[in-house]
């Protein structure tokens, strides 16, 4: 009956044709950055993101609201679901239920994410309950893009296919490393073995066609070899997508007791960054694209849902601790359980309305550097320069300047063609008046991408002294 | 905020006196409710002691004393006791060490500002004619000085106003020295010295072998002195008895033109400009006219009165008396320490005034962050007129920016200023590494006193023929088993021994020559650690002497970073270069580039390291639509920046210069 509820098409791999290289902008529009509210209106948001928070256990290195369901329950299915998940996604559902959206003239959702947590140990039916839900207040385009969450273990063929039944059209697999020792250290509650099956039961999935592998890098005695290997293996799975993320170790983890940064058993900030530098190698040698600093796709299965966070976008967000950036203002939700359902109550009684915090236009000229410098596409000067003023652009770019000599940082042109350094200046001396060349900035990839924090925090320094 | 803050009480309490007067002023016969027993806080006087109370004491019936001291032994708490003793302050009311005022005073236990309270004191003596006793009252100014060698200038500034001054001396500690510094500053000043032997109470008391030392270093009679704790209250009542007897009345002319020594002065925000005086000759009364035989200028009184211990107008000072008086001045600038007031329009001779100040350490201040300037030069404007001893001049640093060159009388003297900005004037500071008076003479004779190395440019064209730099002579005193690592830490630091003597069975006193460049920094400190904190240490000025020295430069990516020259003795410079370029190395953060550090003597490099750039720093992590976060990691990342200096492309954290500091002269 779920599977009935969807159309036919949604069966299908959702995207045939990938788009040109590289991946271009979204329209104009799309960019309206509620910063410049003055000259781009808002628009709708057309993403949404839903927390899924259960998960068999607690990793190391996991700082997320998430709840630890213990080791029962694997993957379940008919009527033996954890009355957890159901209470949850009931409160879930009442959430969206008594979610406003933002205009009425019916702009349909193109993504939803389904994250967690380990979304993939909840019952697709309830996960279709949730697409309804969505699809009832906010209506969904004729291709979204659903994805999901899941990790080896908690799920098996028929459960996926039963996910993809009810819409979810893009996994992704936390698989982290591919070394047995490595996943037991880091607290998962699954093994190599599971990751094998995994990988073969969402390769031999009819109708997915788009999945990502998620990696983890610089964990607690990872050697340059088995960085090698887990990206060998990755390659030889064949996803469209990898994510590799670097290991933070965050105040309040078992990690974060038991590690400091850049001390053995946790490599070192060379042989880190030598991680990262691997993985940018071996993964553009398999025909990958490196479109974000921790995000690789083959040509066209960038993840559109991320890409709305890099692009300043507006989101929907429902569930336990989610964080959603409506009318110009980022609200995050309670992340304690009880903390989240006593909120629900409120914004279902219309005692709760959001913060009217007026973010001010360097807030936003802030979130606008700090995301699309993220991204291979880069900082569109143009825009920048019309929504926060010519000044402040040519500041960025005379902050810059050094390191675009050193090569950390990318001017390209409108076809983001990389810039030579004696073009960038002509610019900077005309103070982007004429012949003005420079469209882009971008980081360079991996040096620029590996001290995005520096750069991107100068940039704070200058729009923010 | 202690210090300024008592004194704008004060100053608010007296304002509000003023402007109460009104009314008739509430004059009360001071001495007799002084001395009675139960004084309390309704019967002491605040609004004001009439002129006529003073009158009744001329000069036989004032004593001016100080009290000198080696630090910690005891001296705040004997001053406190006098207060006490003499109900000028309440017992249990108000903070221990009275007269120290300022926080850093409290903080460290020392006395930096030199502080006088006038005391009232009835004592019996025998009279020739008449058959009894009679006990008249005496008038007694307390003129507390301080203890270390840093502030010698404002002793000798305080003992010029004194007949007389205590000695104390610790019972177990004996003389120690800064004991022996401040006798000679008073036996030079031709005080009377009444020697006390004090916290008699402690078990390791040996009182016998303090008189001991005081009769084979300074030829005191054993008899003369006074044993006491402060502590128990022990032998206090002798104190004044002795004070009266032994020390003389100040001399001078009741019947003079009005004669007075102006010994500090202050800037208070409610009264203006208060200055401290010694009354020599005659009288000065509200609204007489004065001059100040520096300056010229002619001033009216507005008031006038005595420390008691707070600000208490009497209308009048008379011959001998020390006060305070309150002119049109404007400035504590137009008060010179030293300076002699004298009745207007008459022609006086003037006194003598004090040694100048000599400034031994200069030091660049610059504001931690480069947009305070403002802020800074009122802070120092303010501290200053507190403070004369400190010479202030603006200069400019392309690493920090807009600054001062100040010079003090010593290191602890610098650290007192920097930390009275910190607390009383809440100012940031970044400070340079201190530096001495150095003297460059060139191939044409010319010389040049060199105060900030950067401005010693080797390359004019003009050859240096010779240099010079200033010395010291030290005394130290420490038990005779450190002996040996003493000697040796002295000729590390280029010292030249002068004396080696014993002053009992344990304890030896070593008198060194010694550059002052090499004890500026880390001496005293080596010092104490390697004799068990039990060596003293003290030291008076000496002539310079002709030495081998090269200005040294730090370079970051082969750019000088002007604030952190030195100039030093050629034979130190590898090493002290060596030293100053690891400890960049160590606080210099990792940057997005390689960074080289060099110290160099002219175009030769005697040091260097490398940096090497900051690999990774990104954050790559899965975090959803969460940025706020992250946002606040990147910003706080950025607040960090703005606290840096930056030299060329190089940011330096503050913390580096800070580390210089510590860098030694020579180890």
């Amino acid at each position: 009956m779920l599977r009935s509820a969807f159309p036919l098409v949604f069966q299908f791999p959702h995207r045939r044709k990938p788009p040109p290289i590289p991946p271009r902008p979204p329209p104009v529009r799309r960019y309206a950055s509620p910063a410049a509210a003055a000259a781009f209106p808002p628009l709708p948001p057309a993403s949404a993101y839903v927390h899924l928070p259960f998960c068999r256990k607690r990793c190391h290195y996991c700082d997320f609201p998430i709840v630890a369901l213990g080791s029962s329950s694997p993957f379940p299915r008919g009527d033996g679901d954890d009355p957890r998940i159901s209470d949850y996604v009931r409160l879930l559902l009442r959430e969206v239920a008594a979610t406003r959206p933002v205009s009425d003239d019916g702009v349909p959702l193109e993504t939803i994410f389904f994250g967690g947590g380990t979304p993939s140990l909840v019952p697709p039916k309830l996960v279709a309950a949730v697409l309804d839900a969505l699809r009832g207040k906010f209506g969904l385009s004729a291709c979204p893009e659903v994805s999901i969450e899941m990790d080896p273990g908690t799920f098996d063929a028929a459960k996926l296919r039963d996910l993809v039944g009810v819409g979810v059209n893009r996994v992704s697999l936390g698989v982290q490393a591919f070394q047995e020792g490595l996943l037991r250290s880091c607290g998962r509650a699954h093994g190599l073995r599971e990751v094998h099956e995994a990988v073969g039961i969402v390769t031999g999935c009819e109708g997915l066609q788009n999945w990502s592998m998620d990696l983890i890098s610089s964990l607690p005695n990872q050697t340059q070899d088995m960085w090698e290997e887990s990206l060998r293996c990755t390659i030889d799975a064949r996803p469209t997508h990898v994510s590799v993320y670097d290991l933070q170790i965050e105040q309040g983890t078992k990690f974060g007791q038991m590690y400091t940064p850049g001390v053995f058993p946790l490599p070192n900030e060379t042989d880190s960054a030598n991680f990262y530098k691997i993985a940018s190698k071996r993964l553009s040698e398999a025909g990958y694209q490196h479109y974000e600093i921790s995000s690789y796709c083959k040509t066209g299965y960038e993840c559109k849902h991320n890409v709305t966070y890099w692009q300043n976008r507006p989101f929907y967000a429902f569930g336990l601790g989610s964080a959603s950036y409506i009318n110009g203002v980022r609200f995050s939700r309670p992340r304690r359980m009880k903390d989240y359902a006593d909120w629900v109550q409120k914004l279902e009684d219309g005692t709760w309305c959001p913060e009217s915090s007026t973010s001010e236009l360097k807030d936003m000229a802030m979130d606008s550097v700090m995301l699309s410098l993220r991204t291979a596409s880069g900082l569109d000067l143009h825009r920048f320069s019309k929504s926060f003023g010519k000044n402040l652009t040519l500041s960025l770019c005379t902050m810059f300047r050094p390191f675009v000599e050193s090569g950390l940082v990318i001017a390209m042109d409108t076809e983001r063609q990389a810039l030579q350094l004696s073009e960038f200046d002509v610019d900077l001396e005309n103070k982007g008046d004429t012949g003005s060349r420079v469209a882009f900035i971008r980081l360079s990839d991996p040096d620029g991408f590996l001290l995005s924090n520096e750069l991107i925090s100068l940039a704070f320094g200058i729009i923010s002294p | 905020m202690a210090g300024a803050a008592a004194l704008r009480r004060a100053a608010r309490r007296a304002v509000r006196t003023l402007a109460n007067s009104s009314a008739p002023p509430r004059t009360i016969s001071l001495p007799e409710r002084l001395l009675s027993s139960q004084a309390s806080p309704e019967h002491r006087p605040r609004a004001g002691v009439s002129g006529s109370d003073l009158g009744q004491y001329p000069p036989e019936r004032i004593r001016n004393f100080s009290i000198i001291a080696h630090v910690d032994h005891g001296k705040s708490t004997l001053a406190d006791r006098l207060l006490e003793l003499t109900g000028t302050i309440q017992k249990g009311h108000g903070q221990p060490q009275y007269l120290d005022k300022l926080q850093v005073e409290r903080e460290r236990g020392i006395t930096v500002k030199a502080q006088t309270a006038t005391m009232f004191y009835k004592h019996a003596v025998e009279t020739s004619e008449s058959l009894g006793t009679d006990t008249p009252s005496y008038l007694l100014n307390l003129i507390d000085t301080p203890g270390h060698v840093d502030f010698s200038y404002e002793v000798s500034r305080s003992l010029a106003a004194c007949q007389g001054a205590l000695l104390v001396v610790d019972a177990a500690q004996g003389v120690q020295a800064q004991t022996i510094a401040n006798f000679y500053l008073a036996f030079e000043s031709n005080l009377s010295i009444i020697p006390v032997i004090n916290k008699i109470d402690q078990p390791t008391a040996d009182p016998d072998n303090v008189k001991a030392q005081l009769k084979r270093l300074f030829d005191i009679d054993p008899s003369e002195a006074l044993l006491t704790s402060a502590k128990t209250g022990q032998g206090l009542s002798q104190v004044l008895p002795a004070v009266i007897e032994r020390i003389p009345c100040p001399p001078g002319s009741c019947d003079s033109p009005v004669r007075m020594l102006l010994l500090d002065s202050y800037y208070d925000e409610y009264k203006g400009v208060i200055c401290h005086v010694a009354i020599v000759d005659g009288a000065m009364r509200k609204g007489d006219k004065i001059s100040s035989a520096a300056t010229g200028r002619t001033y009216e009184v507005f008031d006038v009165g005595i420390m008691h211990p707070e600000l208490t107008p009497t209308g009048v000072l008379y011959t001998g008396q020390v006060g305070y008086v309150i002119t049109g001045m404007r400035s504590t600038k137009e008060a010179r320490i030293g300076d002699t007031l004298h009745q207007a329009k008459s022609i006086v001779e003037p006194l003598p005034g004090f040694k100048p100040v000599r400034h031994m350490v200069f030091s660049g201040v610059y504001p931690a962050d480069g947009s305070d300037f403002e802020a800074l030069s009122h802070a120092i404007e303010k501290l200053t007129c507190n403070d004369a001893s400190v010479s202030v001049t603006k200069e400019t640093s392309t690493a920090l920016g807009m600054g001062f060159r100040c010079g003090f009388l010593g290191l602890l003297h610098m650290d007192v200023f920097h930390q009275r900005l910190e607390q009383e004037y809440g100012a940031q500071v970044i400070s340079t590494i201190p530096t001495v008076p150095y003297i460059f003479e060139y191939g044409d004779e010319s010389k040049v006193q060199i105060e900030n190395p950067a401005a010693l440019s080797l390359n004019t064209g003009k050859r240096v023929t010779a240099c010079w730099e200033p010395t010291v002579i030290a005394t130290i005193i420490i038990p005779s088993e450190y002996v040996g690592p003493v000697i040796m830490l002295c000729s590390e630091r280029r010292g030249e021994q002068q004396e080696y003597t014993f002053i009992d069975a344990h304890r030896a006193l070593l008198k060194y020559r010694l550059p002052l460049r090499e004890i500026i920094v880390d001496f005293y400190n080596e010092l104490k650690s390697i004799t068990s904190g039990y060596a003293t240490f003290d030291y008076e000025d000496s002539e310079y002497q002709k030495s081998d020295l090269v200005k040294m430069d730090i370079l970051l990516n082969g750019q000088p970073v002007d604030a952190m020259a030195t100039i030093i003795h050629n034979q130190k410079a590898q090493k002290v270069g060596r030293e100053l370029v690891d400890k960049l190395k160590k606080f210099i953060e990792r940057q997005m580039f390689e960074i080289t550090i060099q110290a160099a003597i002219g175009s030769k490099v005697i040091a260097r390291e490398t940096l090497s750039a900051m690999r990774k720093n990104v954050l790559a992590k899965c975090y959803g639509g969460d940025i706020t976060r992250k946002k606040k990691l990147l910003e706080k990342q950025k607040e960090g920046k703005k606290r840096m200096k930056r030299v060329g492309s190089v940011d330096i954290p503050q913390e580096a210069f800070h580390e210089l500091l510590k860098v030694s002269s020579s180890k």
